[in-house]
């Protein structure tokens, strides 16, 4: 009898235990792969679980936007509490399982419409990207940059820009010649299209999409590139200068917390919206975890010279002041900072102006000095 | 010993031939999955779930409408030796067809018979090219219609990356969306846009009709099965081909209009909108030994595994590879069983 | 123009040798539709093996494991004589699929000494040559025909139908096995879910497009190879729209192919081979 009553005490404990936990369901958008965007999401559930006790998580890779509300059908069912939908393309599948399931919390990735029970949030790089322009800048002899990119959307052409600006901060006169692949993954494409800037006289590179393919391309011509997404430095130690690496389990581990405190409830997340950058620490400057820039390439950077407010300071102190700033709680420096022309010659930023959330969110113009397609180009 | 052909297999055969290469295959399978770490029993029962449940039945259905559709139009395409592999850009054309309707006329209760006809229309165009290349210049299919696919792919990348791109979207590749009247109604809460399974259905029928019922289908016969015969018989070979893949086509198209008014309700990124549809409604036609009838068992056959797939990926966190090798696993499984069910062996020389 | 050829040559290279090995099991009689499958796992196994224990056994894994499905394949296509294309299609879905699992813990590791491309494109180059002369100045290449064409007096005349397929295939597959090497120890030395993009299916195509001669394909590989190239080298600095330039390979091939006419493949291509009947 006491056997059984206290096989029944360790079940209830265990039903208790199960209960506590809380469980969270991440829908991935492509294969967790071995770079880019799922695999960093990922990475930051993994992180986040390893960090959080209490934590139970699920994925399910692969999901095409179209099946993602029969996912979220799925996952609820089996006691999902907080479901993170990790692409654009969930928007509607998202809000509609939001009215679906009012009890159940959503959080969506570059999400752009909340709910009472639907947040958003993203780890966004354009501050990174401006700091890697500056780095291409100084380091092109040909002023002739590689961008190999993925789909014309504005969180690319945001980074294009971003890097394109940087770069001209340090080489008024150079180029960021932009390929599109029309793909998010396709090796081929990103080797022959880093093969054809090569051709062209490109020789740095950085770029959006999920594989270090361009990384391995340039380093076979010894062309410098900046990694993107992943620490990419193994990639070719002796090319990658530096990249973007984010953070996500920083928020997620940030948001999870918050929805065990109670503070997050399938009521209050109307207003919350993420959209965190360096001095939240969701992201990096780096070409790995720590190093900001890769220590073959430093003496290069320092050597090299900008002119900042008609002062000459070197590329690599003006990187790493401007690195502190962005990363301390109050930034004064922004990339998007007016005045900013596109380059039509439409002011797009007037002079003292920030861009405000919304521009960077639906920016489709070009700046200055990228050269070549740029679909939904404004006239 | 020897194989040789057996002209009539007993029942007890086939079944013996089939119950073996499934078992196989499921052992296979099994071997799979205890390598990976899960249990073959459950990994089996979730594999059948949807069939368990309303949420699952759904899912099957909703896969099942395209394949039922393209199945139908390419089991007949087939049988008359026209080698369609271009479903996936025919059904891309349909959604083109369709996105252009909703977005671009006047709306009312016109809206989506109008989108029906112009999806098709265009897909049976983008097939009906093939054939005509054929025909007139000997292309071979095959090879033309693999290539459209790729064409239309980036028609639809351009038109929701420039001209259709909405502005509504916030720069991201889509279309605005579809006006009410441009929507296809559902069955419930699911994503089971009826009409266009009704459409399908009647394809099946209508189809098989038409090839065993006509004399027009007594042609496509004749030209499928010995396309010799056919010329000794004077039968215009070039338009029976070219009726035939016009039909495939457009059944292509209103399985792309489906999709696009009954699911996404916009034009979207091309990888988004057919999912591989069209060449998994190859095999759907090759199941249904071109009898477009059978359709209607074959293409719910493969939306079950397509959504077992799924949810065995989704319950045990497995990569989404996991699909492709259940149903390639049980593919060959199938199409094994059918040779050695119709071979005898002879034990001498 | 230089740049261009030498992508032509070198992109072009993993298209004409998994063309070259579909080519060969089918002027025998027998479609290959599994390659992209096949490729697939055999540049996951060309990868591990170049990890563990160096390149050339990577090449050597890779060309083994392609002749295993090659042979793998024959088992439906030949002993079981089941309908060659669906079993080509299946063996596709589950190649990509079982190296997708099997390669999961492989990802994200960069290969220490790739292969240089050159000397698989020389070798590519040599294996067409070969082909061509085994073809027309080999008494197997005689057999191999013959079976391609007729199969059944091929078998009148003493000719083992099943084993020059078996051979066909074996061989094919291993060619084939080598692309998917080239692909994850020299083009992108790494090995990713997904990483033969749809090259398996162009190959495919272009051994139809190539009228099923080795010489041919040479040409429509580096072809197809010089194209897919020059989208992105003439991209932005035409005003046409990138998606024009990305489709333009896929377009040129169809016109090719109207203006070249008929080209005539083995007309026993795809049937399996009965003695009873």
């Amino acid at each position: 009898m006491r056997r059984i009553l206290g096989l029944l005490v360790l079940a209830l404990g265990l039903a208790w235990a199960q209960g506590d936990k809380l469980k969270a369901c991440f829908i991935y958008v492509g294969p967790i792969g071995d770079a880019g965007w799922t695999y960093a999401h990922d990475q930051g559930r993994k992180k986040a679980e390893a960090a959080l006790p209490w934590l139970e998580t699920r994925y399910v890779e692969s999901v095409p936007e179209a099946q993602a509300l029969p996912v979220i059908d799925r996952f609820v069912r089996e006691g999902c509490q907080v479901i993170f939908a990790t692409s654009f393309g969930y928007m509607e599948a998202v809000l509609e399982g939001g009215k679906k399931y009012p009890n159940v919390i959503f959080a969506h990735a570059t999400g752009i419409k909340r709910a009472p029970n639907v947040a958003t949030y993203m780890a966004d790089f354009y501050q990174v990207y401006y700091l890697n322009g500056l780095a291409a800048g100084a380091l092109s002899k040909t002023g002739k940059v590689g961008y190999v990119a993925a789909f014309p959307i504005p969180e690319v052409k945001r980074h294009i820009n971003a890097f394109t600006l940087g770069v001209r901060a340090v080489n008024p006169k150079a180029q960021v010649l932009v390929r599109w692949i029309n793909a998010w993954y396709d090796p081929a494409k990103a080797r022959e299209a880093t093969e054809a800037l090569l051709a062209q006289g490109a020789d740095v590179f950085a770029f959006t999409e999920d594989t270090p393919t361009v990384i391995q391309t340039a380093a076979k011509k010894g062309a410098y590139s900046f990694g993107h997404y992943t620490p990419m430095l193994k990639f070719a130690p002796d090319h990658v200068v530096s990249g973007q690496i984010v953070h996500w389990e920083v928020i997620y581990i940030d948001f999870l917390k918050k929805v065990k405190e109670g503070v997050y409830t399938a009521k209050n997340l109307e207003n919350v919206d993420y959209f965190w950058l360096l001095q939240h620490k969701a992201v990096e400057m780096g070409a790995d975890y720590g190093v900001p820039i890769n220590p073959k390439h430093v003496p290069l950077l320092q050597k090299a010279e900008m002119t900042v407010g008609g002062k000459k300071v070197s590329v690599y102190d003006r990187i790493m002041a401007l690195l502190k700033d962005m990363q301390s709680p109050k930034p004064t420096f922004d990339p998007f900072t007016g005045p900013i022309q596109d380059r039509k010659g439409v002011v797009r930023i007037p002079a003292g102006k920030k861009a405000t959330l919304q521009e960077l969110l639906t920016m489709e113009w070009a700046a200055p000095g990228v050269v070549g397609d740029w679909p939904g180009e404004p006239k | 010993m020897r194989w040789e052909l057996d002209p009539s297999p007993s029942l007890w055969k086939v079944f013996l031939a089939y119950s073996l290469f499934v078992a196989l295959a499921l052992l296979l399978l099994g071997l799979l999955f205890l390598l990976y770490g899960v249990s073959p029993l459950k990994a089996y029962g979730l594999l059948l779930s949807p069939l368990g449940d309303s949420l699952g039945l759904a899912e099957v259905g909703r896969r099942t409408i395209p394949l039922l559709l393209i199945g139908a139009g390419l089991a007949l395409a087939f049988r008359v030796g026209f080698f369609n592999i271009g479903a996936e850009g025919q059904l891309l054309m349909g959604a083109v067809g369709g996105a252009y309707v909703a977005l671009f006329l006047p709306p009312g209760p016109w809206t989506l018979p109008l989108m029906f006809l112009l999806g098709g229309g265009l897909g049976a165009v983008w097939s009906g090219l093939a054939a005509w290349l054929r025909v007139r210049f000997g292309a071979n299919e095959i090879l033309t219609t693999l290539m459209q696919n790729y064409l239309v792919y980036y028609l639809v990348v351009y038109l929701v990356a420039g001209p259709w791109k909405g502005q509504m979207v916030f720069g991201f590749l889509y279309t605005d969306r579809f006006p009410p009247e441009a929507q296809l109604p559902r069955l419930g809460d699911t994503l089971v846009h009826w009409p266009t399974l009704l459409l399908g259905i009647a394809a099946a029928l209508g189809l098989q009709l038409l090839l065993f019922r006509t004399p027009l289908g007594f042609e496509w016969r004749i030209l499928g099965e010995n396309p010799q015969a056919a010329r000794y018989l004077g039968l215009k070979g070039g338009r029976l081909i070219l009726l035939a893949a016009l039909l495939s086509g457009f059944l292509a198209g209103l399985a792309g209009v489906g999709e696009v008014a009954g699911i996404h309700l916009r034009l979207l990124e091309p990888a988004q909108i057919s999912l591989g549809y069209g060449f998994t409604a190859i095999l759907v036609a090759w199941l249904a030994r071109g009898r477009p009838l059978w359709v209607l068992f074959t293409a719910p056959l493969l939306g079950l595994i397509l959504a077992g797939g799924d949810a065995l990926k989704l319950a045990l966190s497995m990569p989404f590879r996991v699909v492709d090798v259940v149903a390639g696993l049980l593919l060959l499984s199938l199409i094994g069983a059918e040779a050695l069910s119709q071979r005898r062996l002879i034990w001498r020389r | 123009m230089e740049e261009a050829l030498l992508r032509a040559v070198l992109f072009g290279t993993p298209i004409l040798l998994a063309s070259l090995g579909a080519l060969l099991s089918e002027r025998g009689g027998v479609v290959n539709l599994g390659v992209e499958g096949m490729m697939a796992l055999s540049a996951l196994a060309a990868f591990a093996a170049a990890l563990e224990a160096g390149p050339v056994w990577g090449v050597l894994c890779g060309v083994g494991v392609g002749s295993l499905l090659g042979l793998f394949l024959g088992v439906f296509a030949v002993f079981l004589r089941a309908n060659q294309f669906v079993a080509g299609l299946a063996l596709a879905a589950l190649g990509l699929g079982a190296s997708g699992l099997l390669g999961k813990r492989y990802e994200g590791t960069p290969l220490p000494d790739p292969l240089p491309e050159g000397v698989l494109a020389g070798l590519a180059l040599i294996l067409a040559l070969g082909l061509h002369l085994l073809l027309s100045r080999t008494r197997y290449g005689l057999y191999l025909r013959s079976v391609g064409e007729n199969p059944k007096a091929a078998d009148l005349f003493g000719v083992s139908v099943d084993g020059v397929r078996y051979l066909a295939l074996a061989l094919g597959g291993g060619m084939i096995g080598l692309a998917g090497a080239y692909l994850s120890l020299a083009y992108r030395p790494s090995w990713t879910d997904g990483m033969t993009s749809g090259l398996g299916w162009v190959a495919i195509a272009l051994v139809i497009l190539a009228g099923w001669q080795p010489l041919r394909a040479v040409l429509g590989a580096y072809f197809f190879g010089l194209l897919f190239f020059l989208q992105f080298r003439l991209q932005g600095s035409v005003p046409i729209p990138s998606e024009a330039f990305a489709a333009m390979p896929y377009l040129l091939v169809i016109l090719v192919l109207a203006l070249s006419g008929r080209a005539r493949a083995p007309r026993a291509l795809g049937q399996p081979f009965d003695r009873g009947r």
